[in-house]
C-alpha cells in the first residue's frame, strides 16, 4: 500500500498529471489480456528526470512502479499486480531525430510503432518491426516485450533494431546503454539485456533505432493446401530453395474456417491450409522469386496459387489473413492466446500434434501465424463459462508448453512472459537460468520496486 | 446502472485498444480514459460494484464526441455509442437533469412555438450584448471576453424562421415531407428554403413536415431519455399519420436519429414500434434523395470558373460514418459546382463539435475545429459545403475566428445557387 506520504511526494512531482481517482486508476488496471489489477495511483512521465525522481521516491516508500505504454500486450506485462503507481509513457511522445545520412532514429518510448514506421518510409526509410498493434503500440512497449511481427522472418524483431537505450535502472540511476554506430563490442551488452526485460530491470527512457533503405517493391502470393502437412511442409521447401520471404504466413484449417464465408475472396472448398507469402526487394529479385515461391507450392500440392504486385491486389490477398483474429470470438467469446516458435523444420510435427490435443481434450484451437519463423498463434477459444472446459484449456496450455521445449522451441516467440507464462518459465530456461535472471534482477533492482510479480512465478500473483 | 442493460454490450470488448488509434479526442486527452476501452472498462466496473462514483463516472462519459470513429474502427464490432448513451442515461436518471437542460429539452425542443420564442429572444439580445462579426458565411456574433466563452462566436439569428417563410397554405400536403430540422428552420433558415426548392425540381409534391418535435438527438445524447422519448413519439405518430413515400433530411444527424436511434428508444415493446420501424425505413438523406429523384443530373452544367477546386466537402461523422454515406453529396456537389469541386485535405477529421461537448469543453472542441479549418484552407479549400447542422453551427464559429473569408455552406445552398444560374 502506497502511504500518503508517498502520493504527496509524488504529486510534488507530477503536479496535476498525478492521477489517484478510482476512474483513472480503472482505466490503467488493464491489458489486452483483460486481466484486471487496480494500481493506486496513474503518472503521466514527460522527461527522464521525472522517471528518476519517480524510482527514487519508490524506493524510499517503497511502492511498486509499473511501466505502461499503450496497454495493448498479451501477457500482463503492463498489469499492476501488486498495486502501486502506473507510470504511463504515452506522453513521452516525440520521436527526437531521424538520421538520414547514419540511418539511426532516436525516439521517447511513447511513440506509437505506426508512427515512427511513417516518418521513416517519408524518408525512404524502412523500421521494419510489425507487431499485429502497430497502430496504438508503442516503442517502450515493443521494447519491453521484445515484440516481433510478421517480418520477422526476414528482418528479425525489435531487438535487432536496438542500439542503444537511456533507461532509468531501479536504483533511479540513468544509464545510457549501447552505441550509435552499427557496431560496438564494448563490455556487456546490457541494450540487449534491457530488451524484453518487461520493465523489470529499467524504463526506457530515450531509444536509438537502426534504420534500413526501404524495399523497392513487393509481391504478394496467397496458395491454398488441402492439409496442414502440405502446407508446412511448403514452408519447410521456400526456405529450402533459400529465399526468405518478408512474411510466410500459415492459416490452418480452424483459421480458415472462421472466415471461409465472408472474405470477399473466394476459397477453394477442399482448403485445409493456407499460406500467404511476401518477397521484397528490387524488382528484378522480386519478380524471379515470387515465380520461384509459386513453384514451390505447386510442387508441394497446392490447389490454386494466386499473385498480386500492386497495392491494391496485394491487400486484397492479405484480407483472408487479416480477418482471423477478429473472427474468433464466433468460435468462442474468451480466447486464450500463445505464441510459441518452434524451429521451422518441426513446424508439421507441432500442427498434428495441436489437431490431435484439440480432439482429445474437446477444444477448439485455432492456429495461425508467422511460420516462416516457426512462430504459431495458438488459440484456444472457451466459452468463458464452462469450468471443465477452462481446466481442460489450462492442461492443454501446458502441454502445448512441453512438447515445444522438446521439439527444441520456445514458449514465447514475441508477447512476453509477463504473468500469463510465469508458471512454465522454468520449464524452457531451467532452474539455472531462473536463479542468474533473479541474480541479475537483484543487480539492477535491488529493492524489487520494477513491475514486480512479472516473469517469476512464485514473487508474484502468477495467473493465467 | 443495471446489469442485464450493458452486459450484453460491453461483453465484446477484448481490451485491444485499438480505438485508441482513431479517437478524437486522443490526441487532446493522451489519457486512456478518453477512449472507448477506458469508458467501457468503467461502465462495467459501475455494473459489478467496483466504481461507485456516479459524478466521476458521468464527467468520464460525457468527456466524448460521439463521432463513433472507435465503434467502426473496431475488430469485434462493440456497440460503443449505445454504451456510452445508455451509460450517460442511467447516469442522467441516477443523478438527475440539470435544471437548464430540462428546460431545454423538455419545453423548448419538443414545442414549435417555444423553439421560435427563443429564437426571436435571442436575436433581441444578440444585437444588444454581443459584438458583430462580419463572415464570408454571413453576420456573426462575439461574446465578449468578460462572459467567459472565450472568444466563442455565434450565428446572428434571423427575425423570420424558414417555416414562418412559407406562404400560408404553402407546403402542407405532398408525398415527399422535407424534416428540416431546428437549426435550419431557426438558425440559418437559408438552408431550409434552399433545401425545399430544390426538392420541389424533384417534381414531386413537398411538404414541410409540421412537427411539434425536435428530431430528439440533443436530449439522447445528454442522457435525457424521457425528453428523447417525447420527441420521437410525436414525431413518429405524425409521420406515421402522413404517411408519407420519403422523409428527406439535410442534416446528417437528425437523420441518425431516424434511421438508426430511434428503434433503440421505441423497442418492441412499445406501441408505435411497428410505426417507427416504417418511418425510419423510409428517412433518407438529402443528397441521397436528389440523385435518386433525378434531381442532380437536370442541374444545369456549371460554368467554367477561373478558380477551380476550391469547394470541399466536410464528413459528417454521423451521416458519412455512422451511416456510410460518404458519397451522396459529394457526387450532388460535383453535378452542381463541376471542377469548383475537389477532395478536400482532412474531409473525414470531426469538426470537434460533439452537441453538448462543445458547451461542456469549449477550448478542446474549438481546438479540435480550428485544426479541421485550417488544414482545409491550408490546402486552398475557401468554400466548405456539408449535410449536417452542427458541424456548420461549428465549423462557423472556428471560421469566424480563425479565418472570417472561408465559407461554410449547406450542400443545398449550392444547388440552388446552380439551379438560379439557369
Amino acid at each position: 500500500m502506497m502511504n500518503g506520504q508517498a502520493i504527496s511526494a509524488l504529486r510534488e512531482v507530477f503536479g496535476e498529471r498525478l492521477d489517484t481517482s478510482r476512474e483513472q486508476c480503472i482505466c490503467y488496471s488493464y491489458d489486452a489480456t483483460g486481466k484486471m489489477f487496480l494500481p493506486e495511483a496513474v503518472a503521466f512521465p514527460v522527461s527522464a528526470e521525472e522517471v528518476r525522481r519517480t524510482i527514487l521516491l519508490a524506493n524510499e516508500h517503497r511502492f511498486p512502479v509499473i511501466p505502461r505504454g499503450a496497454g495493448s500486450g498479451f501477457s500482463g506485462g503492463s498489469v499492476p499486480v501488486q498495486g502501486g503507481v502506473v507510470l504511463s509513457v504515452e506522453r513521452m511522445d516525440r520521436i527526437l531525430s531521424i538520421d538520414a545520412e547514419n540511418l539511426i532514429a532516436v525516439v521517447e518510448p511513447g511513440v506509437v510503432t505506426e508512427t515512427l514506421k511513417e516518418e521513416a518510409r517519408k524518408r525512404g526509410l524502412f523500421y521494419p518491426p510489425d507487431p499485429a498493434s502497430l497502430k496504438f503500440c508503442t516503442i517502450g512497449g515493443n521494447i519491453a516485450e521484445c515484440s516481433g511481427g510478421m517480418c520477422a522472418v526476414k528482418y528479425g524483431v525489435t531487438r535487432d533494431y536496438v542500439l542503444g537505450l537511456e533507461a532509468v535502472l531501479g536504483t533511479g540511476e540513468l544509464i545510457r546503454t549501447g552505441v550509435i554506430t552499427v557496431k560496438g563490442v564494448v563490455g556487456y551488452d546490457l541494450t540487449r539485456l534491457l530488451v524484453g526485460s518487461e520493465g523489470t530491470l529499467g524504463i526506457v527512457t530515450k531509444a536509438v533505432l537502426k534504420l534500413i533503405p526501404f524495399p523497392e517493391t513487393a509481391a504478394t502470393i496467397l496458395a491454398f493446401f488441402r492439409s496442414n502437412q502440405d502446407g508446412s511442409s511448403a514452408v519447410t521447401g521456400i526456405i529450402g530453395e533459400r529465399i526468405t520471404p518478408c512474411a510466410l504466413e500459415l492459416m490452418d484449417r480452424t483459421a480458415i474456417d472462421c472466415v471461409r464465408e465472408n472474405v470477399g475472396l473466394s476459397v477453394p472448398e477442399e482448403t485445409g491450409c493456407a499460406l500467404l507469402i511476401e518477397v521484397d526487394g528490387s524488382k528484378e529479385s522480386v519478380s524471379s522469386e515470387a515465380e520461384r515461391v509459386e513453384r514451390v507450392c505447386r510442387r508441394y500440392g497446392a490447389i490454386e496459387v494466386g499473385r498480386a504486385e500492386d497495392a491494391q491486389g496485394r491487400e486484397r490477398l492479405w484480407t483472408l489473413r487479416r480477418s482471423i483474429s477478429p473472427a474468433l470470438r464466433k468460435v468462442n467469446p474468451v480466447k486464450i492466446n500463445e505464441d510459441i516458435v518452434v524451429p521451422r523444420s518441426r513446424l508439421p510435427e507441432m500442427l498434428a500434434f495441436l489437431a490431435d490435443l484439440a480432439s482429445r481434450r474437446r477444444l477448439k484451437i485455432v492456429n495461425f501465424g508467422h511460420a516462416g519463423d516457426g512462430n504459431i498463434h495458438v488459440n484456444v477459444m472457451i466459452s468463458g463459462t464452462d469450468e471443465e472446459e477452462r481446466r481442460q484449456a489450462d492442461e492443454a496450455v501446458a502441454e502445448v508448453f512441453r512438447k515445444t521445449v522438446a521439439l527444441g522451441g520456445t514458449i514465447s516467440g514475441e508477447h512476453g512472459i509477463g504473468i500469463s507464462k510465469a508458471p512454465f518459465l522454468e520449464i524452457e530456461v531451467g532452474p539455472l537460468g531462473v536463479s542468474v535472471m533473479k541474480r541479475l534482477k537483484s543487480c539492477f533492482d535491488p529493492n524489487g520496486i520494477l513491475n514486480p510479480g512479472k516473469i517469476f512465478a512464485e514473487e508474484g500473483v502468477a495467473q493465467r | 446502472m443495471k446489469r442485464e442493460n450493458f452486459e450484453p454490450l460491453t461483453a465484446a470488448c477484448a481490451k485491444c485498444g485499438t480505438c485508441r488509434t482513431v479517437c478524437t479526442l486522443y490526441p487532446e486527452r493522451k489519457s486512456e480514459i478518453s477512449v472507448a476501452r477506458g469508458k467501457i472498462t468503467l461502465v462495467e466496473a459501475a455494473v459489478s460494484g467496483l466504481d461507485g462514483n456516479a459524478e466521476a463516472m458521468q464527467e468520464a462519459l460525457s468527456d466524448c464526441l460521439l463521432c463513433g470513429r472507435c465503434e467502426r474502427g473496431c475488430p469485434n464490432q462493440v456497440p460503443v455509442e449505445e454504451i456510452i448513451m445508455k451509460g450517460r442515461a442511467a447516469l442522467a436518471e441516477e443523478l438527475g437533469i440539470p435544471a437548464w437542460k430540462q428546460v431545454v429539452f423538455g419545453k423548448v425542443m419538443p414545442s414549435s412555438a417555444a423553439r421560435g420564442m427563443a429564437r426571436k429572444a435571442g436575436a433581441a439580445a444578440q444585437k444588444l450584448l454581443l459584438r458583430k462579426v462580419p463572415t464570408g458565411s454571413g453576420l456573426h456574433y462575439r461574446f465578449p471576453e468578460r462572459f467567459g466563452f472565450e472568444g466563442r462566436t455565434v450565428p446572428g439569428l434571423p427575425g423570420t424562421s424558414f417555416r414562418e417563410s412559407l406562404e400560408p397554405g404553402e407546403a402542407l400536403r405532398g408525398e415527399v415531407i422535407l424534416f428540416v430540422g431546428c437549426v435550419f428552420d431557426h438558425v440559418f433558415p437559408q438552408v431550409g428554403r434552399a433545401a425545399y426548392e430544390t426538392l420541389l425540381l424533384s417534381g414531386k409534391g413537398i411538404s414541410v413536415f409540421d412537427g411539434a418535435a425536435c428530431c430528439g438527438l440533443p436530449a439522447l445524447v445528454s442522457g435525457d431519455r424521457p425528453s428523447a422519448l417525447r420527441c420521437i413519439e410525436e414525431n413518429v405518430r405524425r409521420l406515421s399519420d402522413a404517411s408519407p413515400e420519403r422523409i428527406v433530411f439535410p442534416c446528417g444527424s437528425c437523420l441518425l436519429m431516424f434511421r438508426r436511434n430511434i428503434l433503440s428508444l421505441l423497442t418492441k415493446e412499445h406501441p408505435l414500434y411497428a410505426d417507427a420501424v416504417r418511418v425510419a425505413d423510409r428517412c433518407e438523406d438529402y443528397a441521397g434523395f436528389l440523385l435518386a429523384s433525378g434531381v442532380a443530373s437536370r442541374l444545369p452544367d456549371p460554368p467554367k470558373g477561373e478558380r477551380t477546386g476550391h469547394i470541399g466537402y466536410h464528413d459528417p461523422c454521423h451521416l458519412s460514418g455512422t451511416l456510410g454515406k460518404d458519397g451522396e453529396g459529394r457526387e450532388v456537389l460535383r453535378a452542381a459546382v463541376g471542377d469548383s469541386f475537389s477532395e478536400m485535405k482532412g474531409a473525414d477529421l470531426c469538426c470537434g463539435y460533439g452537441g453538448t461537448f462543445n458547451i461542456r469543453d469549449y477550448p478542446t472542441s474549438s481546438k479540435i475545429g480550428q485544426n479541421k479549418v485550417s488544414v482545409a484552407a491550408d490546402g486552398g479549400t475557401t468554400v466548405i459545403a456539408t449535410a449536417c447542422s452542427g458541424c456548420i453551427l461549428q465549423m462557423r464559429d472556428m471560421a469566424a475566428r480563425t479565418d472570417p473569408s472561408l465559407r461554410v455552406v449547406h450542400i443545398a445552398e449550392l444547388v440552388f445557387q446552380a439551379f438560379s444560374r439557369r
